[in-house]
């Protein structure tokens, strides 16, 4: 079950986004990392990224991942964040789980794809600091490409990030500089 | 003036560096200890360039721009790869801790002839930065860094090329001359 009913205010700069914490309860929050540890998990690498990818978890039927998709997707939680960053209707979600070791990272982009509306993502690593890596850095770019760092996010134990997708939400998952594992649970809200 | 090594540019090496060239999926040929002796050059004067989403480095000039453009460097190309290169740019550019250039950079190019001399100083693999070429229907070619090495590339309209993204741990530049060269 989620523990939290409502999203705290849109930070509306450098473009719409909003950390949700303690996002989950205890007890479904145990489930889920007990449920993703049980995943098998390949490692992805391109000119963009290098990290460690699950299947896609959209439809796939797993008690505890159904739990997990219908707190993150569910037609009332939608309709809030919907109604938070103020777009049209959200349909459905899409969801796969990531895990980024050491030497891992996510360069520069802006999610754009078309039918994504809202990008999430919930952080399942305990005690993650910003010294370890993996913090999400939002930029801010002018017309000529040039970027500056606007915030840098570190991603918290049970916190849930959701940005708008949009040609200016540029951001970026920085590398893991010590030997951990950064789990998320990622996707989109589709219109 | 740092000359080509003379071992390169005896006949039967050229006539076999020829037929290396042409023999890959991705034609390319790669010279260690290329020029002797291995020029210092004088420290260009940069420019951070980025364009965020498709790269992040720094840009001078060529530190051997006179030399990528000379007949005697431009018919050694000719006699190692049998094509007809026409000089487009040379540059210098730098890879520092979280610099990065992405393949679809490239998406716009024509068939070039792409020549890369590394005047990286000291470098771990472990650091990434290495140079990544790209065509389809084709197994990408990694290229380390290899510091003294010259690399030439036939790229055609949808290759691609990029240099890998260095890690925050790298505590010292990977550095290059590239220069490309039109082909018809």
């Amino acid at each position: 079950m989620r523990n939290v009913d409502k999203l705290p205010r849109i930070k509306s700069q450098p473009f719409p986004h909003v950390v949700v914490k303690n996002f989950l309860d205890p007890p479904t929050l145990d489930l889920a990392i007990d449920a993703l540890a049980g995943l098998e998990y390949d490692f992805k690498e391109s000119d963009l990224f290098s990290y460690w990818a699950s299947i896609d978890l959209t439809d796939i039927n797993h008690p505890a991942i159904n739990i997990l998709r219908d707190d993150l997707g569910g037609e009332i939680w939608r309709k809030k964040v919907a109604e938070s960053f103020k777009v049209k209707q959200l349909s459905s979600i899409d969801m796969a789980a990531y895990v980024y070791g050491l030497g891992d990272f996510l360069l520069p982009h802006d999610d754009q794809v078309e039918g994504r509306i809202i990008a999430y993502s919930l952080h399942l690593t305990p005690e993650i600091t910003e010294k370890m890596g993996g913090s999400l850095n939002i930029f801010k770019a002018n017309d000529a490409g040039k970027s500056k760092l606007v915030d840098s996010i570190i991603p918290e134990y049970n916190s849930l990030i959701m940005f708008e997708v949009s040609d200016s939400s540029w951001h970026q998952v920085s590398e893991i500089m010590q030997d951990i594992q950064r789990l998320t649970v990622t996707g989109w809200y589709h219109g | 003036m740092a000359e080509i090594n003379f071992y390169y540019l005896e006949k039967p090496t050229l006539s076999n560096l020829k037929r290396i060239f042409n023999s890959g999926d991705i034609p390319f040929i790669r010279l260690s200890k290329f020029l002797d002796p291995v020029p210092i050059g004088s420290k260009p004067k940069f420019n951070r360039k980025e364009k965020i989403g498709y790269y992040n480095r720094q840009e001078g000039s060529a530190i051997l721009d006179d030399f990528w453009k000379s007949s005697e460097f431009i018919q050694f190309l000719e006699a190692t790869t049998g094509l007809k290169p026409k000089f487009r740019e040379a540059n210098h550019i730098c890879y520092s801790a979280g610099d990065y250039s992405l393949l679809h950079a490239e998406e716009s190019e024509s068939r070039r002839l792409t020549v890369t001399y590394d005047f990286t100083k000291s470098w771990k693999q472990e650091w990434g930065g290495y140079d990544l070429y790209t065509s389809p229907e084709n197994n990408p070619l990694i290229c380390n860094r290899d510091p003294g090495s010259l690399m030439a590339v036939k790229l055609e309209e949808k290759d691609l090329s990029c240099t890998r993204y260095v890690s925050q741990k790298a505590v010292s530049m990977a550095q290059v001359d590239r220069i490309i060269y039109d082909l018809d």
